[in-house]
C-alpha cells in the first residue's frame, strides 16, 4: 500500500540531554542540517526537551508554526514517548503524529567518534521524518473492564491482596491448589522480629477471607488456562474433587480414626504422618476434611469404605468428579509463593541422607506447639533433645558455581530467630551459627539479631561450612572462623540448614499457561525493577509475595497491598485504552492463506472461512508486527509502521 | 603499626601477575572461608587459604610470599570443589608460590629426603613433592 | 584383545603389586595390556599455572605415542597418572595457546627405534585424539559389569570393603568428569560387581596427606588415620585404593599411624585390582601381597575373614 506522502509540516526538536547527547553529537549542527530536509518546516535544538519549559516550547511551536507532525530527537521512547504524546495532545496535535528519534541509547551512548555520531544522528532523524510525513492520526481503541479480580495463591500475599481488593468493593476469586489457604506462613512457629505466633496473626486474616462477602474462596482448585487480555480475561478453573462435602463436614474426625492408609504429613514436612482422609492442620480454612485420592485405597467401597461408613453427616462421596468452569475477570494477581532448595543438591552436607540435618521449615514444625513434637525441640533420629545445634546460613544461596547465585534474604533473620528460640527452650544447650555475612535490613531487625548474641549467647562464627557428616551418634560440622584464622569442628546433635528459596515447585507449568514473564531463576519479572515492582509487563497481571522473589512477611504484605492498589487503579477507569498501532487486514489484498495466524503470539487473528479472509481482534493485537513481516501479499500493514514507511526510513538512512 | 595499603602499579602488577598465572579472578572471592574449612592441612598453616587470597586482594605481597602455607598445600583440590564462587584456590596457591624469588633456597628439594627413606618411597611421591616445592 | 595401558614409573618399581594384579586380572577378561613404546614418567603433577607449559610435554608425549601406535584410548590405574594425563589432554583441547606451545616442544622429538636404530622425527601435532580412561571407567563402560560377574570364580561373600577415592580421581570435577565429588558411585558399583559390599563412609574423598608424608609427616599421619578410622568404624574389613601414594600413606605408614593414635587397631589396604584379580580366579601368590606392610592374606581365602586379626 503506497502511503500518501502528504505535504506536511514537520517540526524537529533535537535534545542536548545535558552532555549525554551533546557531549558526543553536535546537536546544533544536526538541527541546522535538518532545516533543509523536505517535509521539515522547523528545526531547533534545546538542552532538556523533557523539562517543563522544554515541553512548553514544543507546545507553543506546534501552535505557532502550525506543525502537523513532530520529531523529538532524544532518549529512548520507553522513557518519554508518553510525555511528548501528552504534550502534543495539549497542543491540539494527534498524539500518534509524534516520533521519537533515539539519538542517545542508539547513538551518543554507544559511540565515541563525534563526527560519525553526528552524521548518524542526522540519518536517524531523517528516517523518522520520512515516517512522520506518512503517519496517520489515530485514536486509541476503547476497551471495557470487568471489575472482578482473580488471585492465584492463598498464602499471606494472596490473602492480603484479596482482602484489599474486596474491601475496595470488587469481587475476588481466590484460588488455592491445596485443601486450605495459609501457604508457608501458617507453617511457621513464630515470626521475626516480634516473635508473634504465626498462626495467631494469620488465622484472623484467613477467617476474614473466608467470610468476606466479596471473596469467593476456591480451595483445592487450580487454574487450567487463561485467555483474553487486560480487563477481559477468561479463566478456566479446575475444581479438584475433595470427596468430602465441605459444607456438611462437621470435623468429628471419625473418618480419620478408621482410615487404614498412613501418609507422610506434608504440613509437618514429613516429620509425622497423616491419614489419606485428613485435615491439613487444625485451623484449616475451610474447616473440612479432604480425601487424598492418590493415597486412598481406591475410592471404592469394595476395597475400603470405612470413612464413608462412619461419617454421620453423610458428607463423603466417592463419586465426586473433577469439574472445570469458566469465569471472567479483569485483573489477575499472581501470588504463588516459593519452595526451599532441595538438600539433595548439597552432597557435602549429607545430601538429605542424615536424619538430623534438617531445613528451616522442618525446624519450624519442630518448634511449633501444634507440630510433630508438640513444641519440644527433639531431633528426628531418636527424639532426643539436642544439646548442641549448629545453624548453617547460605546453604545453596550466594553460589555462582553450582547452586543459586542470589541471596535468599530471609535466612539471616530466621536463623537468628531459630537460634534464639532454641536457647529459650534449651537454655543449657549450645547454639552455633556459621555465617558469611548477616543481613538485617528491616525495621528492628538488627536489634533482634544483636539480642540473639548478647542476651541469648548464641555463638556466631564467620565461615562457610565445608562438610557435614555423621559420626556415630553425632553430626560433625567442619567449618572455619575466618576472624581468628582457626579451622573448627563441631560435634553437634542436630544441624539446621538455611536452604535457599527457589521458585515454587510445579509453578512453571502454571506460569507458561499465564504466559507471564519470569527471570532466569523462575521468579516473576516485574515491569521495572525500581519503579514498577508489583506489575508484570503483561498487562493485567500483578505480582505479590515470594513468587516475585525472596522476601519476608512485612514486604510480602506491603507488596500484596500495592498490587491490590494497582488493581484498584485499573478498575477505577471507566474504560481502558488500547494502543491503536495494531495490524488491520486489507481484505482486498488478503488471500486467506492464514500464514499470519500462525505467526501471532496473542491469538489475535482468525480465519473467516465463509469469506476467505483473515480477521483481526484489534483489542488482542499488541502490534508486534510478526504478521506484517510474514504476509506475502502486503495485506497486513501495521498502522503507522507500514512497509512503505519502513522502506522510506531505510532509504533515507542509506542516502545519508 | 598500620599496614599502609598502597595502590600503585607495583601492587597492581603483583595482583595481575597472580591472576595471570593462576587464571583465576581473585576479586571474585568474598572470603566465606570454605576453602580453609575443608583444607586437610589448614591447622598447620600460619596463613589460612582464604587469608592467602585475601592478602593477594589487598596487594600485600610480602606477607603472603613469606608464609609457610605455600609449602604445606597438598593440592588435594578440596578447596576448589567447594568454593561457591568457583575459584580454584589450589591454582592461586601455586601461582603465588611461583612468584617467590627464584634465587631463594629450595623449600623442599631432593636433598631434604634421607637416603633410606628415599629407597622406600614410591617415585611418584618424590617427583610430585620436588616439582611442587623446589626450584 | 589388546588395549593400551600406561602403568607409570611407580608401578614398575616400588608398587609392582598394582601392576601385576592389573595384568593378571585383565588376562582373565581376555584383554592383553600393551604399554606404549618408550613411555616416560608422566610428571606426577599437572602444572597448575598457566605458564608451566613444559610440564604438559611429558604426559602428552605418552598420549601421542599411543596415537602413533593406533590406539584410541589408554587405560591407567594410578590416580596421579590418570589425573595428569587426563587434564593435560583436556588442556590442549581447550586452550589454543597451550596447544600451540606444547606441540612446538613435541614436534621435533626424535624417536630412535631400539632394534633398527632408525630415527623418526617431525611428528604431527597432537590434538587430544587419545582418550584417557581409568581402569574403573573401562571396566564399567567397555567391559561391562555383566561380563565381569559372568567370569567371577571366587565369591567375596559380600565382604564389606570401603572404597577410597582420594583426591585425584574426582577433583576438579569439570576436568575429571567421573561423578559428583561429594556423591560418587563409580568405585562402589565396581565393588558390588565383584561381590564385595561397598561401605558408605564420609571420608571416601578426603585427602590421605599425599606427599606431605615426606615434608610434613604428622599432618599426613593424622589425615590417613581419619580416613582409616572412618572406614573401620562404618564396618569395613578392608579399604581399597587406586593410588600407590595412598597405599604408601595408609599401608606402609600404618605403623606410624598406630603409634600416634593408640585407639586405632588397624585396617588392611588393598588395591582394587587385587580384589578383581582374585575374584576372577588369579592365584593369591601372584597378587603381590608380600608388598603389604599390613597383612591382608586372610582376606583372600575361599571364605574371606570378615574381621582380620592384626
Amino acid at each position: 500500500m503506497k502511503g500518501q506522502k502528504k505535504t506536511k509540516r514537520i517540526g524537529v526538536f533535537v535534545c542536548h540531554c545535558g552532555v549525554n547527547i551533546a557531549g558526543v553529537v553536535d546537536v546544533e549542527k544536526v538541527a541546522k542540517t535538518l532545516t533543509d530536509y523536505p517535509g521539515v518546516a522547523f528545526s531547533t535544538n534545546y538542552i532538556y526537551v523533557c523539562s517543563d519549559p522544554g515541553q512548553q516550547m514544543i507546545i507553543d511551536t506546534i501552535k505557532e508554526k502550525k506543525l502537523d507532525g513532530i520529531i523529538v530527537a532524544a532518549c529512548s521512547p520507553t522513557l518519554h514517548e508518553k510525555t511528548f504524546q501528552e504534550a502534543a495532545r495539549l497542543a491540539g496535535l494527534n498524539p500518534y503524529q509524534i516520533e521519537i528519534a533515539n539519538i542517545r541509547e542508539q547513538d551518543s551512548w554507544v559511540h565515541v567518534d563525534k563526527d560519525k555520531a553526528t552524521k548518524k544522528a542526522v540519518k536517524i532523524i531523517k528516517a523518522h521524518v520520512e515516517k512522520a510525513v506518512r503517519n496517520e492520526s489515530l485514536e486509541p481503541i476503547k476497551v471495557e473492564v470487568h471489575r472482578r479480580a482473580l488471585v492465584i495463591g492463598g498464602g499471606i500475599s494472596g490473602i492480603q491482596a484479596a482482602l484489599d481488593i474486596a474491601d475496595h468493593g470488587y469481587e475476588v476469586l481466590l484460588v488455592e491448589k491445596n485443601p486450605s489457604i495459609g501457604g508457608k506462613m501458617i507453617q511457621l512457629s513464630e515470626t521475626f522480629p516480634t516473635l508473634d505466633c504465626s498462626q495467631c496473626i494469620m488465622t484472623p486474616k484467613m477467617v476474614e477471607a473466608s467470610r468476606h462477602p466479596r471473596i469467593k474462596l476456591l480451595t483445592y482448585h487450580e487454574v487450567e488456562s487463561v485467555s483474553g487480555f487486560v480487563g477481559n480475561f477468561k479463566v478456566r478453573i479446575k475444581k479438584k474433587p475433595r470427596y468430602v462435602d465441605a459444607v456438611l463436614c462437621n470435623l468429628c474426625a471419625e473418618c480419620e480414626k478408621v482410615c487404614p492408609q498412613i501418609v507422610p504429613d506434608e504440613f509437618n514436612m514429613g516429620l509425622s504422618f497423616r491419614k489419606a482422609i485428613y485435615m491439613p492442620f487444625p485451623q484449616a480454612v475451610p474447616g473440612t476434611y479432604t480425601l487424598d485420592a492418590e493415597h486412598c485405597l481406591g475410592l471404592n467401597p469394595v476395597r475400603c469404605g470405612k470413612c464413608k461408613d462412619v461419617c454421620e453427616k453423610k458428607a463423603i462421596s466417592y463419586e465426586m468428579q473433577e469439574t472445570i468452569f469458566e469465569e471472567e475477570v479483569g485483573a489477575i494477581v499472581v501470588a504463588t509463593g516459593y519452595d526451599l532448595y532441595s538438600m539433595q543438591a548439597l552432597g557435602e552436607y549429607g545430601g538429605e541422607k542424615i536424619p538430623d540435618v534438617i531445613n528451616g521449615l522442618e525446624f519450624e514444625r519442630i518448634l511449633s506447639a501444634s507440630g510433630p513434637t508438640a513444641g519440644i525441640i527433639r531431633r528426628p533420629s531418636d527424639g532426643k533433645v539436642p544439646k548442641s545445634v549448629v545453624f548453617v546460613q547460605c546453604s545453596g544461596s550466594r553460589d555462582t558455581e553450582k547452586h543459586n547465585p542470589y541471596c535468599s534474604k530471609i535466612c539471616c533473620m530466621y536463623t537468628a530467630k531459630h537460634a534464639m528460640l532454641y536457647k529459650h527452650r534449651v537454655p543449657d544447650g549450645q547454639a552455633i551459627v556459621f555465617y558469611i555475612d548477616v543481613r538485617t535490613g528491616g525495621k528492628a531487625f538488627d536489634e533482634f539479631y544483636q539480642r540473639t548474641i548478647e542476651e541469648d549467647k548464641v555463638l556466631y562464627i564467620r565461615g562457610k561450612v565445608s562438610k557435614i557428616f555423621k559420626d556415630g551418634d553425632k553430626v560433625v560440622v567442619w567449618g572455619v572462623d575466618t576472624l581468628t584464622g582457626k579451622k573448627v569442628e563441631v560435634e553437634a546433635d542436630m544441624v539446621v540448614l538455611a536452604m535457599a528459596m527457589v521458585k515454587a515447585e510445579g509453578v512453571g507449568d502454571l506460569l507458561r499457561k499465564l504466559k507471564i514473564q519470569t527471570d532466569i531463576h523462575g521468579w516473576l519479572a516485574e515491569a521495572h525493577p525500581k519503579l514498577r515492582p508489583v506489575e508484570s509487563l503483561n498487562a493485567g497481571f500483578y505480582l505479590a509475595g515470594c513468587a516475585h522473589g525472596p522476601k519476608d512477611i512485612p514486604e510480602a504484605v506491603a507488596q500484596a497491598s500495592a498490587a491490590a492498589a494497582k488493581v484498584g487503579d485499573l478498575f477505577a477507569q471507566k474504560e481502558l485504552s488500547h494502543e491503536p498501532t495494531v495490524v488491520p487486514v486489507d481484505e482486498d489484498k488478503c488471500s486467506g492463506c492464514a500464514i499470519c495466524i500462525t505467526m501471532c503470539p496473542y491469538q489475535a487473528r482468525t480465519l473467516d472461512t465463509e469469506r476467505g479472509v483473515v480477521v483481526v481482534n484489534e483489542i488482542l493485537c499488541e502490534g508486534c508486527g510478526a504478521c506484517a513481516a510474514a504476509c506475502p501479499s502486503g495485506a497486513a500493514q501495521q498502522r503507522n509502521q507500514t512497509d512503505d514507511q519502513i522502506f522510506s526510513m531505510v532509504t533515507a538512512m542509506m542516502k545519508g | 603499626m598500620r599496614v599502609k595499603l598502597k595502590a600503585g602499579p607495583e601492587v597492581r602488577k603483583f595482583i595481575e601477575r597472580v591472576e595471570e598465572l593462576s587464571g583465576e579472578n581473585v576479586y571474585a572471592c568474598y572470603q566465606c572461608g570454605r576453602c580453609s574449612a575443608g583444607c586437610p592441612v589448614a591447622s598447620e598453616m600460619d596463613v589460612l587459604p582464604n587469608q592467602v587470597i585475601r592478602l593477594v586482594q589487598m596487594g600485600l605481597a610480602e606477607d603472603v610470599l613469606h608464609s609457610k602455607t605455600l609449602f604445606l598445600c597438598a593440592s588435594c583440590f578440596t578447596c576448589q570443589s567447594r568454593c561457591p564462587k568457583g575459584i580454584d584456590m589450589a591454582r592461586v596457591m601455586e601461582a603465588v608460590r611461583h612468584l617467590l624469588d627464584p634465587k631463594g633456597a629450595d623449600a623442599f628439594g631432593p636433598g631434604e629426603i634421607p637416603p633410606d627413606l628415599a629407597n622406600e618411597l614410591p617415585q611418584q611421591v618424590m617427583v610430585a613433592l620436588c616439582r611442587k616445592f623446589s626450584k | 584383545m589388546k588395549v593400551h595401558y600406561y602403568p607409570g614409573c611407580t608401578l614398575k618399581e616400588k608398587t609392582t603389586a598394582l601392576d601385576v594384579s592389573t595384568r593378571e586380572a585383565m588376562k582373565c577378561l581376555d584383554i592383553e595390556l600393551v604399554e606404549p613404546e618408550g613411555w616416560t614418567c608422566c610428571g606426577a603433577e599437572y602444572p597448575l599455572t598457566e605458564e608451566k607449559i613444559v610440564g604438559l610435554a611429558a604426559p602428552l608425549r605418552v598420549l601421542r605415542q599411543v596415537r602413533e601406535e593406533n590406539g584410541d584410548f589408554v587405560i591407567t590405574t594410578c590416580s596421579f597418572c590418570y589425573a595428569v594425563l587426563k587434564r593435560a589432554n583436556k588442556a590442549i583441547k581447550d586452550d589454543p595457546l597451550k596447544h600451540k606451545r606444547v606441540n612446538a616442544y613435541l614436534r621435533d622429538d626424535i624417536k630412535i627405534n631400539a632394534l633398527t636404530k632408525e630415527k623418526t622425527t617431525g611428528f604431527e601435532d597432537y590434538n587430544g585424539e587419545v582418550r584417557v580412561l581409568h581402569l574403573l571407567e573401562y571396566l564399567r563402560d567397555h567391559v561391562g559389569y555383566q561380563k565381569i560377574r559372568s567370569r567371577l570364580k571366587r565369591p567375596f561373600g559380600g565382604l564389606p570393603v570401603a572404597a577410597y577415592y582420594g583426591c585425584r580421581l574426582l577433583r576438579p570435577a569439570k576436568d575429571m568428569d567421573l561423578g559428583e565429588p561429594d556423591d560418587p558411585r563409580l568405585f562402589e558399583e565396581f565393588l558390588e560387581a565383584v561381590g564385595a559390599t561397598p561401605v558408605d563412609y564420609p571420608f571416601k574423598q578426603e585427602c590421605c596427606g599425599s606427599y606431605l608424608s615426606v615434608s610434613l609427616p604428622d599432618a599426613a599421619t593424622e589425615a590417613s588415620y581419619r580416613v582409616l578410622r572412618s572406614a573401620r568404624s562404618n564396618g569395613a574389613a578392608a579399604i581399597t585404593v587406586t593410588c600407590p601414594l595412598c597405599f604408601y600413606n595408609m599401608d606402609r605408614r600404618q605403623d606410624k599411624i598406630k603409634e600416634a593414635f593408640l585407639d586405632f587397631p588397624g585396617l588392611p589396604v588393598l588395591f582394587f585390582t587385587q580384589i578383581l584379580a582374585w575374584a576372577l580366579g588369579v592365584e593369591k601368590t601372584v597378587l603381590g601381597l608380600n608388598q603389604h606392610a599390613v597383612p591382608a592374606d586372610d582376606l583372600f581365602r575361599d571364605a574371606p575373614a570378615p574381621e582380620v586379626t592384626l
